[in-house]
């Protein structure tokens, strides 16, 4: 009971930033409202008996990523964001698509999921989601994606470099 | 067999390779002009002696050549083969024959055309285009040389691309004829889609399968009648009928060999080939053959009407060509192939003579042309820049000169005397004056049209008389071309000093054999109550052969039949004489065009203007396409309306203008188009 | 326990290699900073993996416990992707050279971008088909904005990565949603677990996602909006790679998904009418467009778009017209590589190039004949002409879709290849049919010669599209084989 009750708290508390982080017009207090966001992610996670995948949201997201984030919102030294504006048709469509999809997409999980799935027992969730058994789940049935992740992030760090170094200008 | 065969289609291909790799890397190879025109000649005429020998050691049972399997997946399995039989025989020996006839006319022709090596390379390929169409031993082989055919006829008639008419021209036919490609390609599909897996064996498309009454029997009615009509479509195309038949006219502007080689003889009967080798099927579609009869029949009238108001020489047998095309679609459509395929046969004799006969006059007329310029006659612009629709009689040259335009002839005959007469022949031909080929093949026509209205079917009457009245105005503007180009006197400035010449022999041989063929070539089809017609024996050989026909229950009585062969001559009669010594274009001149213009009145306009076909498809079909592309698609492309900016520094500004306004908006755009289609395909799958 | 890895690395030796190689470009070129032997150990490496795939084509397995496919089907489609590399390797070179953006680390992302398409082409199961979807991408935004000093590349750079994220996120939402549908990652494993679960509407919008993202990657309409900015702002040789590879890549990914995972008639799901839907819009929007273009590089890219459409057709065909779509992403390899290169050889002082109009290509035929004789090639052969490559891949399309009961499809298909003829003649009209007077003399004052390796790669497209024509029997046959019976589709290599 007090799972349930903390995932729907923490499910709402994550949508509410999110939506914060997109009604904020200063930049720092979006990345805050952001910050808040993922941490509610992580959350979600622990209570679903996922702690190393929370552990690491927190840590990849809420830590590394939003600090890079805010290094460049103070080094471009961004004051505030335009304003979001007035109306026009286009934004009407955008909004009313929008509105679209997440209609279509709760369909698909309220209405479409006609069979529930069998709950996963606490001990067996948390054994599959545990450092040991990822880690070794990565390093041989996932090894192929492994290394090519590897590269993938190696290609990442090149091309950023590339396209940011001053030779080329 | 194999071998023979196999010289027949490569030689054509080597030799346009040889002469374009040439032409195209070593410049100096380009000058030898002797060398260029007599390797194309022997590239048509060695397979013309091969297709004789096949044809005289042919003995009635069609045989087919493979040479390697084109292509294999699931149960298609295409081969690359041929097939020698009576129908692909007849073809191949008008194709080379005359062909070879038109490489030899070219060689003086062309003479001293910087592209002569390309006109060449082009020709050569053209005839192993039309040898691929007509040898085809399956759908997908005959399509290869379909589309090769147009696009060699694309290539010559931009072959003079400088003047941007030409290049425009060239499109035109090539797109129009996509058209009545695309349609052909469908046809195969559905045949495909049909018989795929229903046979014993992989289908390749193949005649022998397709044709046989087994496989026929698999097509339900409508689909028999959809697969007759696409390929009927594709035949309009290629074969210039209504409504597909604006871009052969403008065709005129490649050189004239092509015209008489390509746009007379041979490309343009291609879609009457297609239907006669697949009469068997089209024959089990009755609609679809009346749909044909009429389109054909009307055609043939409408050509002619306007041909009868054209000045340009060319153009006026270019509708000529439209018009007797016409008529080769009546006679399939009232299901007389063979006759279809006799007139395509006696056609090619007489057409490809006038066209050779008209080139030798424009040659003789560009002669006259650079004397007038030398001597300070005409003003900078030789040629005369849009033709007046409506004819101004009076002082057409005025300033300027058409080497094309009869109206500037008149008494060429006393210069041109072989090519007078092998024209004066082949007008009488064409006309249908007895015995000349014309008449045979034209008077079958009508005979066949007539003898199925006997039979009870009402509306091919009524293709009969249009037949007739088209083959009176025949008679009529065929006879005037040829006395505005060689009768009466001169009508170009300084005629008393400035004089044509007769053209080279290389131009003169083949004009003189085409006369003769067109003399002797009717006798091939002579009409039953003349002793029969060996062509129809030899092309429906009992049932037997690759031609069907319909089976008549009543045949027309003898008395009749002498009376309609009696019927023909009168009108082909009555055309030249009343042209000749009625309306007296000899004498008059283009005056005389008035009392045509006064007998059909307001009529003579619409003529004249082509009944504006090419205006409506102008408006009704170009540029709603366009138009829709550039304005009604342009919000999905915002580069299309401001994408070309000239000059560095706008450049450089448009595009700092533009980067503000993507980042605030346009990648937005794109974003919600991607958003409307998550939208769509979500619906889709979930309500699928 | 773990002693499979070494085996599977064998297995997998092209995509490995490749990968390797690129890695070690980054390695020498941070030592001896754009090395020439650079290309020359790129070209190399595409070659040895060619050799290597071309040997396996006639075995079929996976490595890696099925996440990754070898041999067969995996094999003819690495062969098409490494087939693009190379094309476009050799083509840069003279290419970026001219321009000045001949760095080594190019070769390093086109290599590593080449391994992506290969894993996204051979996944097993989605978590490789994620894999290598972002590796491929990553790759292609960097090279995309290449060339910094110019805005046009920097806009459609910046313009690909943000609508590539967006379409990245409907894709893993799509894969998160299969999972949760089925509780395996396997893609062969599917059907059945699907049948067990019975969440079917749940399995259809996630296939629904998944399929906008390939549509994205395919730049099928609307899903195509990047495409034109993209082509035209990239490296023209590298726009030729992206819109080869990478879209051969995409195509094999989503015939292994609609392979493996949809042959679902017990479920009653179909994706049909939504693959015939959308080629239907993509056929007629890219073609129609593709008319009202002057530039030819965006004109390339709006057919590019059609082109996607026609295989789409093949596709919505259902198995018939998987080989069909093999053989015509082949054919479309060969003859856009050919026409980008073509373009790119056009572009010799690396400015005025990127905006060659048809007003600006006036009488290259007669300057350069060799240019000019190919580029006609590879038009007749894009819009369909017998008895090149085009018309077959064409033919087998549409003749699928009219087997499969689709003729409204093909009919639509047919009539849009009919105006796609007028645009790519219109290319040629201007290279053979105008005089060089006609064009802009700023654009055509330089006297420009063709680099030789550029000339190799044309006059090689150009016999490849021809043979591929007169003989396409052979990868006919072997693209046929893959999918012979519904059995063997369900088992697809």
């Amino acid at each position: 009971m007090l799972e349930t009750f903390l995932f729907f708290l923490f499910a709402i508390v994550a949508v509410v930033g999110a939506l914060g982080m997109l009604i904020a017009r200063n930049p720092v207090s979006s990345a805050l409202w952001m910050i808040m966001t993922l941490f509610s992610i992580a959350c979600l996670y622990i209570t679903l008996n996922a702690e190393f995948i929370g552990v690491i949201q927190v840590l990849v997201y809420a830590g590394a990523i939003m600090v890079l984030f805010l290094f460049v919102i103070m080094l471009l030294n961004l004051e505030s964001m335009p304003s979001l504006g007035d109306l026009d048709w286009r934004k009407v469509v955008a909004f009313a698509l929008g509105i679209a999809v997440l209609a279509q997409l709760l369909v698909v999980i309220s209405l479409k999921l006609d069979v529930m799935p069998e709950p996963v027992a606490i001990a067996e969730a948390a054994d599959a989601t545990s450092a040991t058994n990822i880690g070794i789940a990565l390093l041989t049935e996932h090894s192929f994606s492994l290394e090519i992740i590897g590269v993938l992030l190696l290609a990442a760090t090149v091309g950023a470099v590339m396209l940011a170094k001053k030779r080329f200008v | 067999m194999h071998t023979t065969v196999l010289l027949i289609l490569i030689l054509p291909l080597a030799l346009a390779a040889f002469n374009g790799l040439m032409g195209l890397f070593v410049p100096a190879y380009r000058k030898n002009e002797w060398l260029i025109g007599g390797l194309g000649t022997l590239a048509v005429a060695i397979p013309f002696v091969l297709t004789v020998k096949l044809f005289l050691g042919f003995h009635g049972e069609a045989e087919v050549v493979h040479f390697f399997t084109w292509m294999a997946a699931g149960d298609l399995q295409i081969e690359f083969a041929y097939r020698i039989d009576q129908l692909s025989l007849v073809m191949t020996l008008v194709v080379t024959g005359v062909g070879a006839l038109i490489h030899l006319y070219s060689i003086g022709y062309m003479h001293g055309d910087s592209g002569y090596w390309r006109f060449f390379a082009y020709l050569n390929l053209f005839i192993f285009a039309m040898l691929n169409l007509v040898l085809a031993e399956n759908l997908l082989v005959l399509f290869l040389g379909w589309e090769g055919v147009g696009l060699c006829s694309y290539l010559l008639i931009g072959f003079w691309y400088t003047d941007l008419k030409n290049s425009a021209a060239a499109n035109k036919a090539f797109i129009v004829n996509r058209i009545g490609d695309f349609a052909f390609l469908l046809a195969m599909f559905v045949i495909f889609a049909v018989v795929t897996g229903k046979t014993d064996g992989a289908f390749g498309l193949d005649f022998t399968t397709l044709l046989a009454p087994e496989t026929l029997g698999l097509f339900g009615a409508g689909t028999l009648l959809a697969v007759a009509l696409l390929f009927f479509v594709g035949a309009t195309g290629k074969s210039a009928q209504i409504p597909l038949f604006v871009w052969l006219p403008d065709a005129m502007a490649g050189p004239t060999p092509v015209s008489a080689l390509i746009h007379a003889a041979t490309m343009v009967t291609s879609g009457l080939y297609l239907l006669a080798r697949l009469s068997p099927m089209v024959l089990m579609a009755p609609t679809a053959m009346t749909i044909i009869a009429i389109v054909g029949a009307l055609t043939a009238i409408m050509a002619a009407t306007i041909a009868i108001t054209q000045n340009d020489i060319k153009r006026v047998l270019a509708y000529s060509t439209v018009s007797q095309l016409g008529y080769m679609f009546l006679a399939a459509g009232v299901g007389a192939y063979f006759v279809a395929i006799f007139h395509v046969m006696t056609h090619a004799f007489f057409k490809a003579c006038l066209f050779l006969g008209s080139g030798s006059v424009i040659h003789g007329m560009h002669e006259v042309e650079h004397e007038l310029e030398h001597k300070g006659f005409l003003g900078s612009h030789g040629k005369s820049e849009e033709e007046d629709p409506l004819m101004a009689v009076e002082l057409p040259y005025e300033g300027k000169f058409d080497a094309q335009d009869m109206r500037t002839m008149g008494g060429l005959k006393r210069f041109m005397p072989l090519t007078r007469w092998t024209f004066l022949i082949a007008t009488l031909a064409i006309a249908g004056i007895p015995p000349l080929a014309g008449f045979f093949s034209k008077d079958e026509i009508l005979f066949k049209a007539f003898e199925l209205g006997y039979n009870g079917h009402v509306w091919s009457y009524f293709v009969w008389i249009i037949g007739l009245v088209t083959a009176v105005l025949t008679a009529i503007y065929m006879t005037r071309a040829y006395l505005l180009t060689f009768e009466g006197t001169p009508r170009w400035p300084d005629a008393m000093d400035t004089k044509p010449h007769e053209s080279p022999w290389t131009m003169t041989v083949p004009l003189v054999v085409l006369a003769a063929l067109s003399v002797v070539g009717g006798f091939v089809g002579l009409p039953a109550v003349l002793g029969g017609s060996e062509i129809h024996h030899f092309l429906v050989h009992d049932g037997h052969g690759p031609v069907a026909e319909p089976h008549h229950e009543f045949h027309v009585p003898v008395a009749i039949e002498w009376g309609l062969l009696f019927l023909g001559l009168a009108i082909a009669a009555g055309g030249v004489l009343f042209a000749w010594f009625v309306i007296r274009w000899g004498s008059r001149g283009p005056e005389a065009d008035t009392s045509v213009k006064r007998f059909f009145g307001p009529l003579y306009g619409t003529f004249s203007r082509k009944y504006s076909v090419d205006e409506i498809y102008q408006k009704w079909v170009v540029n709603p396409v366009v138009n829709s592309a550039r304005k009604i698609f342009a919000p999905f492309d915002e580069s299309a309306v401001d994408g070309a900016v000239n000059g560095v520094a706008k450049l450089v500004q448009g595009i700092a203008l533009r980067l503000r306004g993507i980042q605030t908006g346009v990648v937005q755009h794109y974003a919600l188009a991607l958003v409307l289609g998550v939208v769509v395909v979500l619906a889709l799958m979930l309500l699928g | 326990m773990y002693d499979f890895l070494l085996p599977d690395m064998g297995a997998t030796a092209p995509i490995l290699l490749v990968a390797l190689i690129g890695v070690v470009l980054v390695v020498v070129d941070s030592f001896s900073n754009d090395s020439a032997s650079i290309p020359w150990l790129s070209g190399a490496v595409l070659v040895a993996a060619i050799t290597i795939e071309l040997a396996r084509v006639g075995v079929t397995d996976s490595a890696f416990m099925g996440h990754v496919m070898s041999g067969g089907f995996a094999s003819f489609v690495n062969v098409v992707i490494l087939l693009g590399a190379l094309g476009s390797v050799i083509l840069s070179v003279p290419y970026l050279s001219r321009t000045g953006h001949n760095f080594g680390e190019v070769h390093a992302l086109i290599l590593i971008a080449t391994a992506g398409m290969m894993v996204l082409a051979n996944a097993g199961s989605l978590i490789t088909l994620f894999v290598g979807l972002e590796t491929m991408s990553i790759c292609l935004y960097v090279l995309t904005g290449l060339v910094r000093d110019n805005e046009r590349a920097n806009e459609s750079a910046l313009k690909y990565f943000l609508l590539g994220a967006f379409s990245t996120g409907f894709f893993l939402y799509g894969i998160a949603l299969l999972y949760g549908a089925t509780g395996t990652m396997m893609l062969s494993d599917m059907p059945a677990a699907l049948v067990e679960t019975g969440r079917t509407g749940f399995f259809a919008g996630g296939v629904a996602l998944l399929l906008i993202g390939f549509f994205f990657k395919v730049s099928a309409v609307p899903f195509h909006m990047w495409t034109p900015d993209v082509y035209q702002g990239a490296p023209t040789t590298l726009a030729g790679f992206m819109s080869t590879a990478s879209k051969t890549a995409a195509f094999a990914a989503l015939i292994l998904v609609l392979g493996r995972i949809l042959p679902l008639d017990d479920v009653g799901l179909d994706t049909r009418h939504v693959l015939a839907i959308v080629a239907a819009i993509t056929m007629v929007v890219g073609n129609v467009l593709a008319l009202a273009q002057r530039n030819i590089k965006r004109m390339l890219a709006y057919s590019s778009i059609a082109h996607a459409g026609y295989i789409l057709t093949g596709l919505a065909a259902g198995a018939l017209g998987y080989a069909g779509a093999l053989y015509y992403l082949l054919a479309y390899t060969v003859m856009n590589i050919g026409a980008f290169g073509v373009m790119s050889v056009l572009e010799w002082d690396g400015k005025q190039g990127a905006e060659q109009t048809i007003d600006s290509l006036a009488g290259i035929g007669s300057r350069k004949p060799l240019l000019g004789v190919a580029m006609g090639v590879f038009m007749f052969a894009l819009s369909g002409f017998p008895p090149l490559a085009g018309f077959f891949g064409k033919y087998f399309v549409f003749a699928a879709a009219v087997d499969a009961g689709l003729t409204w499809l093909a009919l639509i298909g047919v009539l849009a290849s009919v105006v796609s003829a007028y645009y790519y003649l219109r290319v040629l009209v201007a290279f053979w049919m105008k005089k060089p007077e006609d064009a802009h003399v700023s654009v055509q004052s330089a006297a420009f010669d063709v680099p030789l390796f550029s000339k190799v790669v044309l006059v090689a497209c150009v016999a490849a599209l021809i043979a591929l024509g007169i003989v396409p029997g052979f990868i006919t046959e072997a693209a046929g084989a893959f999918f012979v019976t519904p059995e063997a589709t369900a088992l697809l290599p």
